[in-house]
């Protein structure tokens, strides 16, 4: 299985397995592949997701206390 | 007194009964009981305890030799009293200046030298001059376009680097560095000490706004508390005026108490009213850029990065639920692709089955038309020979052969005693 691009670059093969399955072009041989890989794809940009939040927590007071300094 | 009386019966003196009677004479007309005004410009002034003028013409030149000189001196009784009343007027005595002095005359006879004892100086004509001198001063000062000068530097927008000309641990000193310093903004004060008051302030303020300004500092600061206008007579001076004009580096005042305002605050790129306004100002003018250019930047940024954050989170699960529902929706599509196909199968095969049955049937029909046991029931034989293969023809048999004849019921033997190709 080939490697997960940047956030964009996974949104946009995120977004075309689902309009495939939204056009009815997945095969069920496919489907599972297709299926496996939008999960992959999913679960990557979460951990992705779950890690910037993590650091925005941890900026966040600190940009807090400039702008809420008087 | 005894007089010696020459031949013209003019008495002749001793010295010493020569300044006695000059003494009484000169007592008499502008002695301490008959003080006199004398107006004069100061030629020389000096203060030793007890202030030391000397008085001319004027207008008149110093190259004149013959002009006359009055050594005027006031005692320190007199003078200390004189001294703190100029200094509240904001009058300095010094060279040029023109006074009315009033007094009486005395004579010194070991100098052989007449002098003049000053019991009071005519404040008001002093106060008309030096508001004259002043009005004359901020005149040249419009005329040559000094007092915009200043104003039109241009200031940075966050001045922190702040050039500061003040008398350190004076009341304005503290007032100013204390907004400065609990401003929580990093302020830099790079501080010239000089005197705020007395003839030496002027130089040193004109030569610190002089070294300030090539000091890479943002702001030039000058600052004095309050006092009486002698006081603060230094910041009226033309060198103070002319230093600020040619700075720059943009030059705010913070001098004295509300209202009074100096030819320094006139000529000033910004005044304040007192030291502790002038540090507000600079904090001011550091808090609003931070707060146009850090705080609003701030919560812009974490009003945006919760956007991103709740848009992708968003998007992640829009995208997790429409998977789901795709797969599901393709699944069952295929299951009831699946079912509709096996039903079609079952009912074709069915159908096939039927078909076949019939076709069977109609075989076995048509089979039962053939079969060779109704035959025999209907009178047929079966010929066969001694090997048992069917007898069709007569060429199949010779004559004497013995042959076998199945019947309905049974078998004959037989032996072939006659060919006949006759049918009847």
């Amino acid at each position: 299985m080939s490697t997960i691009g940047d956030w964009n670059e996974a949104a946009s093969e995120l977004n075309a397995i689902v309009e495939s399955f939204d056009e009815g072009e997945v095969s069920v041989d496919e489907l599972f592949v297709k299926l496996e890989r939008a999960t992959a794809i999913i679960e990557a940009l979460e951990e992705r997701l779950d890690a910037t939040k993590a650091r925005v927590e941890e900026l966040a007071p600190r940009i807090s206390r400039v702008a809420d300094e008087q | 007194m005894a007089l010696e009386v020459t031949s013209g019966d003019d008495p002749i003196l001793e010295v010493g009964e020569f300044y006695q009677l000059l003494t009484a004479r000169l007592e008499s007309a502008y002695g301490r009981r008959h003080p006199c005004w004398v107006r004069g410009e100061v030629a020389k002034v000096y203060e030793k305890t007890h202030l030391y003028v000397d008085l001319v013409d004027a207008g008149s030149s110093a190259s004149d030799a013959k002009r006359p000189v009055l050594n005027a001196h006031c005692w320190a009784s007199q003078w200390n009293p004189l001294k703190r009343k100029l200094a509240n007027d904001g009058v300095t005595l010094q060279a040029g200046t023109v006074v009315n002095l009033l007094g009486y005359v005395d004579l010194y006879a070991p100098q052989g030298r007449i002098g003049f004892t000053v019991t009071e100086i005519d404040v008001a004509g002093l106060l008309g001059d030096v508001a004259r001198r002043r009005q004359e001063l901020i005149a040249r000062l419009v005329r040559e376009g000094l007092v915009e000068a200043n104003k039109r530097q241009a200031l940075t927008p966050v001045p922190l680097r702040v050039g500061l000309v003040a008398s350190p641990k004076t009341e304005g000193f503290n007032d100013f560095t204390g907004q400065l310093l609990h401003s929580g903004f990093g302020f830099v004060i790079v501080h010239v000490t000089t005197a705020v008051q007395g003839e030496a302030a002027p130089a040193q303020i004109a030569s610190a706004v002089e070294q300030l300004d090539g000091a890479g500092v943002d702001v030039i600061c000058l600052v004095r508390g309050g006092g009486s206008k002698g006081d603060l007579a230094a910041f009226d001076d033309e060198r103070v005026a002319r230093a600020i004009a040619a700075s720059s580096t943009p030059v705010f005042t913070g001098i004295g108490h509300t209202g009074d305002e100096s030819i320094a605050d006139l000529v000033a790129h910004t005044r304040a009213i007192t030291p502790t306004k002038l540090g507000e100002e600079l904090v001011s003018l550091v808090a609003q850029w931070h707060e146009r250019h850090v705080r609003a930047n701030a919560k812009r940024l974490l009003s945006g990065t919760d956007a991103v954050v709740d848009e992708a989170t968003e998007y992640l699960a829009e995208r997790r639920r429409t998977m789901i529902f795709a797969v599901r929706d393709r699944l069952r599509s295929e299951q009831r692709q699946l079912t509709s196909t096996r039903q079609r199968l079952v009912m074709q095969s069915r159908h096939l089955l039927e078909n076949a049955h019939q076709m069977l049937t109609s075989r076995r029909q048509l089979l039962s038309a053939y079969d060779p046991t109704r035959r025999l029931a209907q009178g047929w034989a079966i010929v066969t020979d001694d090997k048992g293969s069917v007898v069709r023809s007569l060429s199949d048999v010779q004559l004497g052969d013995t042959v076998r004849v199945r019947v309905s019921d049974g078998n004959l033997g037989a032996v072939v005693n006659e060919k006949n190709g006759e049918v009847t």
